[in-house]
């Protein structure tokens, strides 16, 4: 074992992170875009929404995102449209962050007590001043540290993005390993990198996690 | 894409197949065979054996399914371990997998009712008849939702093992759409494919969890 | 049988039991009432030691529980030991705690198998024996999840029940049931009672206590206030406290 190896590549491995970190950053602000819209979608009370809600959400947790990523790359080639690679490696990961962050969400809306809203509406409130003062707070709060964990999830997934040939921290880890035929010092240094990330935004969920259950306390 | 050449490549799409049933299978199993193992050891007052396997349950649940196969495959002659791919594949579902399986377990265990294992105690029970009798039973039904949930994510985890060259559906169907220049409609149909049988497999499932649990009523419910 | 003397235990910061002495006869029936956070169950559970006391000592039958009766430096008692004690001892919780993934004989037989070691064939008839005595026996084969509340503690009665205990406690046996569920587990304890079991009851079932109690003891704050027979504690008692608490009953029924 050669430790040096990974020190000598820490500049390369460093990059890659944030490359790793941005791709996955960008996939969840996007999947959240999606995710609540399809949220909104099951929640509706038009049946074809619903439907179709579910359908988007069965279908992208169901595809494995390795081939999501990859018939998304066959796709735009076949379109004709030149896509860079960033871009569909970034969509394929929010398609599938969406409808998993849709189910976190209705879950989260589910999760606040049915009396709070049957209060509001014995108190005389809208729909809409429901939603926003009552609804939405709650279930946004529900639904952090979930979001962290997903966010977590991401940046393991994100790897997978590497077969595109996005230079993240597992496509990286492959290229100083073959550059140095040393796997071993190669993959630890990037497994290295991809648990301090983890690391810290475990933290951060259960700094969230106690920071929100405190204004809670029943 | 003609019928004629899904014929053709037929035979070794179903090894592919094949191949990737037994890889979740093996690999599955001998996760929760580990990932069991990891939980009932985790329990033993010994502290150096506890954080020992914590850290490994972190580091593998932190760290990305493919860069660990690769560790695997690339990396094992230099361990000593000069896997084929196949078997390489299996280990790394298996020991990814095990990791979360010894959480599922672990929550399992600590979902038991610290009553039922107070009546064991006030009984005379001992601790390993406690264990046995009473809460391996309940951690065990508590834990089957998850490890069905568990077993679906590793069907899908599967495909990764063609970036590795192991020999299962996807390889066999990205080695015909490029001998073929079929590679869209290949994908296409792989993408169909996985999504049919994870909704088949989900609903399979969610009836075998409501099966087991379903005498497990809360405590004290009112007949 | 039990001779509780000078027992302390704390929680962290909080001393629940100061300096408790109590004794319980053979075949004696002891309430032990209160209000809560009075330490009752706190104290109950330290019979048996599921809760370590901290000072002070539990005898059962003159022995010691829960520590080593060297006289000097205080040691605790090995596991086998306590397990030992424990089989004499039958314990029925609040929550009944049946384990849920067992029929009802299995329940009362799982005991008689694993600490007992007695042979499936006598463990069962004698789990049918208890059920039968308890008025269950045409549900032996039903799991808990299908019984109801006051059936449930009956089962949970006979498991304690079938060890053949010297002696039984009882944590506040009937808070959890539905009103109309409560008769029925009441009676059994009736008739345990008169059949010379030797029992200690924490509960708040005051009609209860004052017809089938030799003695009730009033504990408040980690002390015992009162102790004697339910007349004199009912109504004759010269603790503001212990009248203060009893006030609530008196104005709402008479017995």
């Amino acid at each position: 074992m050669r430790p040096q190896v990974i020190l000598h590549s820490l500049g390369y491995l460093t990059q890659a992170a944030g490359v790793t970190i941005a791709v996955s950053f960008a996939g969840i602000l996007l999947g959240f875009a999606l995710g609540a819209s399809v949220c909104a979608a099951r929640v509706s009370r038009s049946p074809w929404a619903q439907r179709l809600g579910g359908v988007y959400v069965s279908i992208f947790r169901g595809v494995p995102l390795l081939v999501l990523l990859l018939f998304i790359y066959y796709f735009l080639a076949r379109v004709g449209l030149d896509v860079p690679a960033l871009v569909a490696a970034v969509g394929g990961l929010a398609l599938a962050s969406g409808a998993y962050q849709a189910e976190i969400l209705r879950g989260a809306l589910n999760a606040v007590p049915r009396g709070q809203t049957e209060a509001a509406v014995a108190l005389g409130f809208t729909s809409p001043e429901i939603w926003r003062r009552v609804l939405m707070p709650q279930m946004l709060r529900i639904s952090v540290p979930p979001l962290i964990n997903e966010f977590i999830l991401l940046i393991k997934a994100s790897s997978l993005v590497s077969v595109v040939g996005i230079a993240e921290l597992t496509r990286v880890s492959m290229n100083i390993a073959s550059m140095t035929y040393r796997p071993l010092e190669a993959y630890i240094g990037g497994g290295l990198f991809y648990l301090a990330i983890n690391l810290v935004l475990a933290g951060f969920g259960a700094l969230a996690e106690r920071r929100l259950a405190a204004g809670s306390a029943r | 894409m003609s019928f004629d050449v899904l014929l053709r490549y037929l035979p070794s799409l179903l090894s592919g197949f094949g191949v990737t049933v037994l890889c979740w299978s093996v690999g599955g199993a001998l996760g929760m065979a580990v990932g069991f193992a990891v939980a009932l050891l985790v329990r033993l007052p010994v502290p150096p054996l506890r954080w020992l396997l914590r850290a490994f349950v972190e580091i593998i649940r932190g760290t990305p399914f493919l860069l660990q196969l690769f560790l695997l495959y690339a990396g094992g002659p230099y361990l000593g371990l000069r896997l084929s791919a196949t078997v390489a594949g299996v280990l790394g579902l298996a020991l990814y997998s095990s990791a979360y399986f010894a959480e599922i377990f672990r929550g399992g265990f600590a979902s038991v009712p610290r009553g039922q294992i107070e009546a064991a105690t006030s009984v005379g029970m001992s601790p390993f008849d406690t264990l046995v009798r009473v809460s391996m039973p309940a951690a065990l039904i508590a834990a089957v939702p998850p490890i069905v949930n568990l077993l679906i994510i590793l069907s899908k985890e599967t495909v990764v093992l063609s970036i590795i060259t192991v020999p299962e559906l996807m390889y066999q169907v990205q080695t015909m759409a490029a001998e073929t220049f079929t590679a869209f409609d290949a994908i296409f149909a792989m993408a169909i494919f996985y999504w049919l049988l994870v909704e088949v497999v989900s609903r399979l499932g969610r009836r075998a969890e409501d099966r087991v649990t379903a005498y497990l009523a809360p405590e004290g419910a009112r007949a | 049988m039990i001779a509780v003397r000078g027992v302390r235990k704390r929680f962290g910061e909080h001393e629940v039991l100061r300096g408790v002495d109590l004794s319980v006869a053979r075949s004696e029936v002891v309430c032990l009432i209160g209000p809560s956070g009075s330490g009752k169950s706190t104290l109950l559970r330290c019979v048996n030691f599921l809760e370590a006391y901290d000072s002070g000592e539990i005898r059962i039958d003159g022995y010691l529980i829960g520590y080593e009766d060297t006289g000097g430096k205080r040691r605790s008692m090995s596991g086998r030991k306590l397990r030992d004690m424990r089989r004499e001892i039958g314990m029925v919780f609040q929550h009944f705690n049946l384990w849920p993934h067992m029929t009802a004989l299995r329940n009362v037989a799982e005991p008689l198998l694993r600490v007992r070691g007695l042979p499936t064939a006598e463990a069962t008839e004698r789990a049918r024996a208890m059920l039968a005595r308890v008025g269950l026996a045409d549900r032996a084969e039903a799991f808990p999840s299908h019984l109801s509340g006051g059936q449930q503690q009956r089962v949970a009665i006979a498991r304690a029940l079938a060890m053949q205990p010297r002696l039984m406690l009882f944590d506040e046996p009937t808070s959890a049931l539905d009103p109309e569920l409560v008769g029925e587990v009441l009676e059994v304890m009736r008739s345990l009672a008169a059949e010379g079991m030797t029992m200690l009851i924490v509960t708040h079932e005051m009609g209860f206590a004052a017809h089938v109690a030799d003695r009730i003891a009033f504990i408040d704050q980690g002390r015992i206030l009162d102790d004697g027979p339910p007349r004199e504690v009912f109504h004759e008692s010269r603790e503001p406290r212990v009248r203060e608490f009893l006030q609530t009953y008196h104005d709402r029924n008479s017995f």
